[in-house]
Order: C-alpha cells, then structure tokens, then sequence
C-alpha cells in the first residue's frame, strides 16, 4: 500500500498556508492555528492509505484540522475550570486572539467573518474563500448540502449587514431566511 | 405575465455558478426587467469576492519557519521507512467481535506516538480493588452498567462521577463511525492511576469499546497530546463523522435510552 501513497505526503508542504488560513479563521489565533495544523498534517499522513485519489486534496485536510477544531473545543470545554490561570491562558489563546483582531482591526470584513455563528462561518470560509463546492463542502462539515446552502445564504446575508455591502430589502429575506 | 419569484437560496446558487442551465436561463431572463432581483443577486457575488479578498492576507503570510521544518520531518520520518514505525493495537485485539474492518486497524505511526503508552488494557480495570474484579469497567470490549449509563446520559463536555465508582467520566463528542453507528469519545480517569482516552460504539443493544490509550497521566484532568495523536488517527481510520451538535446528540442518546428501557 505505500508505494500508491505519495500523493499526500507530495501536496502537504505546498498546501500549508491555505490550511494555516483556514485554522487561524477557525481558531482565531495563530498559536493555536499552527499547532492545529502541524497535528492535521500528522493525522494526514498516519491516514495516507485512506485518501482517495478523487476527492479533494484540500476538502480531505480541511476535513481532519476542522474536526481536530471540533474535538479540541469540546476537550477544552470539559478541561477548562480544573485548568490554574497559566494553562488557561495557553489553553484559551487569550493573548493569541488579541493579536488576531489587532493584526484584523483595519479589515472589517474579516472581523465580520469572525463574528458569523461557528456553523455560517465554517461554510462560507469552505465555499467562498477556499472554493469548495457545495457537495465538497457538505462532505467537509458531514452535513447534507441543503443544509449547507441555507447556512451559506445566511452566513452571506449576514455578512452583507454586518458590512454594509448592499443588499436589497426583500421580503424573501426575511421569511426564507427564519424558515429554515 | 406572471413574475417567477427566486428565493435566496437559488439566486445564490446562481452566483455560485451551481445552478442547472435551465433555472440559470429562467433567471437571466428575468435579471432584465428586475432590478431588485439583480440587487439580490450582486449580494451573493459581492460577499464572495470580499470574504475572499479579506483573507487574502492571511495566504500571503509566510508560514513560520518551526511549521514547515516540523511538516517536513514528519513526512521525512514517514519516507525514511517502517523502521520507525510502532503499531497501535485495537482494544481486545482479536477478542471484538464485529466487522472485520474495524477490529483489524493497524496504525502507522510516527515515533512521537512512542509516548501514548498502550496495551493490557482488558487488565486495567481488573487491577484495582476487589470490586472491580472481575474485568472492572470493561471486559473484552464489553461495557458494565455504570459506563454504560454515563455514555447514555452524560452530555458531551460535562464530567460525572461513575456510579459506585469514584473514577471521573468526561464525555468528548458524539459521532458516527463509516457504518453509521453512533460513537463516543470519552475519557475516564481514577485516583489511582491516569486517564483512559477512549472510543465506545453502539454494536445491536450495547456499547462496545473499539478503542482505548492509556496516558500516563499526572491525574492532571485530561490527557497528553501524544494520546489524543493515537485517538486521532483512530478516528480517521474508522471515518469518523464530525461531532453531533449538542442537538443533534440530545436525540440520539434519547434514542439509546429508548432501546436500553426496552
């Protein structure tokens, strides 16, 4: 089986800034992005045999880092109170999040993206900034694509208000958008 | 004539360029005589190219030197050879009864694993005080009733005490394995000894445990990360779903709870 494994091990290095972008939006701080990644990369190449040739190279990584995300979130949750105030502070990246607004401050639209519900977010980062599909999508985040179209629509609408990027008061705004 | 009306969700589709030539002809037709629609549409567009331009920079940003060194020897480490490489056995060995495919896992893994100390897990339990024995929380993958309990009932990030035990259970997520059976990540440690990072599925009416590391732990709460490492491979390995909503876990526990009464 390893001689057919190269692929992953050949991509990896190439693909490190998109998935180092993807992990700051996530996580919101740099420290804790670059240990996320170095962690999905291992991941990856443990479970080259697993990768199939026709999906995306990049909807498989942003797969493993976004559940590695997932699982750390959930970990810390439960770890939290019983951590002194110095792991806390590594823990929870406070000085890591302070960095990632300052270094954003002047680009409100990042700042907006950071501010969508976890769900939107993680759709419209896959979709519209790394260019997955919808099915790619759906795959990525293990939901149905329907699912993803109305978290996508309104992450969108969201970050149009947020913004200040036009959009049209329609009446489909709001009943389409509080159906689903 | 009748206007046709778009919803949201199709006239992003049509932005996104993942729409069916026809409805895609529909709407171009009506673009020309409606301008709110065409409004309507350019939101979809803009907010694309400015959630793209915004992390833009974020790309161009030089990947930290330690980042790249680190990628580079792990795969370094993964070409140089099987030399290297220990193997991380499944709970039980061949003692599971289940698919094939799950039981017989084997893990590459790289030498940084070497930490994440594994085996004699069937004896682990069984070590402690006399009413452990025989086979304390588990035997041969097999649940007892006060795990089994905790993995129905406790909700992902909470910590219970484990009924007529004093071992803390924490639960970590809830998910689907590739054959759609429901898993639980949890983790349990005891006074005495460290944690036990773990993986239980739903096999029929019970819970089975397919996959547990002991972290040599300082009884610290949670385990190292050279464990979570062996757990994380082994979840991608059983092509685990992402984790369940707090939702979406509520009712499939309440589903278990249902089968557990019966």
């Amino acid at each position: 089986m390893p001689e057919k494994t190269d692929r992953v091990q050949d991509q990896l290095i190439a693909f490190l800034p998109n998935l180092r972008r993807f992990a700051i939006a996530l996580c919101r701080s740099r420290d804790m992005a670059d240990d996320l990644v170095q962690r999905a990369c291992e991941r990856a190449l443990a479970n080259e045999q697993r990768f199939e040739q026709r999906t995306r190279f990049d909807a498989w990584m942003f797969k493993i880092l976004r559940n590695l995300w997932i699982d750390d979130i959930r970990r810390r949750k439960v770890a939290g109170p019983q951590d002194d105030i110095d792991e806390r502070h590594d823990i929870a990246g406070i000085s890591g999040e302070r960095e990632m607004e300052a270094r954003l401050a002047l680009n409100s639209v990042a700042q907006a993206i950071g501010e969508l519900a976890g769900d939107q977010r993680d759709v419209l980062l896959l979709v519209c900034v790394e260019e997955l599909s919808y099915k790619e999508a759906a795959e990525v985040l293990a939901v149905p694509i329907g699912t993803v179209m109305s978290r996508l629509a309104r992450a969108r609408k969201n970050l149009a208000e947020a913004t200040g990027i036009s959009m049209a008061p329609t009446r489909s705004a709001v009943t389409k958008g509080a159906s689903k | 004539m009748n206007e046709e009306t778009f919803s949201d969700e199709i006239l992003m589709r049509f932005a996104d360029g993942e729409l069916d030539p026809d409805t895609v002809a529909r709407i171009e037709q009506a673009m020309e005589i409606d301008d709110r629609l065409v409004t309507r549409i350019a939101m979809f567009i803009e907010t694309r190219a400015q959630a793209q331009a915004a992390l833009k920079p974020l790309l161009d940003e030089p990947v930290p030197e330690k980042l790249v060194a680190a990628v580079e020897q792990m795969i370094e480490a993964k070409r140089a050879g099987e030399k290297t490489e220990a193997s991380v056995l499944p709970f039980g060995g061949g003692r599971i009864a289940g698919p094939p495919s799950r039981s017989q896992w084997m893990l590459p893994i790289a030498a940084s694993l070497a930490a994440a100390v594994v085996g004699g897990l069937a004896g682990y339990w069984a070590a402690g005080t006399n009413e452990r024995t025989p086979g304390g929380l588990w035997v041969a993958g097999v649940i007892r009733p006060a795990l089994a309990q905790a993995l129905a009932t406790v909700e992902s990030g909470k910590e219970i005490r484990l009924a007529g035990i004093s071992d803390r259970f924490r639960a970590i997520a809830t998910f689907r394995n590739d054959a759609q059976d429901l898993c639980r990540e949890f983790e349990v440690d005891s006074q005495d000894r460290s944690t036990v990072v773990s993986v239980a599925c739903r096999s029929g009416d019970e819970w089975r445990v397919s996959f547990a590391v002991v972290a040599p732990g300082d009884a610290g709460g949670y385990a190292p990360a050279s464990s979570t490492e062996a757990l994380d491979a082994y979840l991608s390995a059983i092509e685990a779903g992402a984790p369940m909503s707090a939702e979406e876990e509520g009712q499939a526990l309440d589903e278990v709870r249902r089968k557990d009464r019966k």
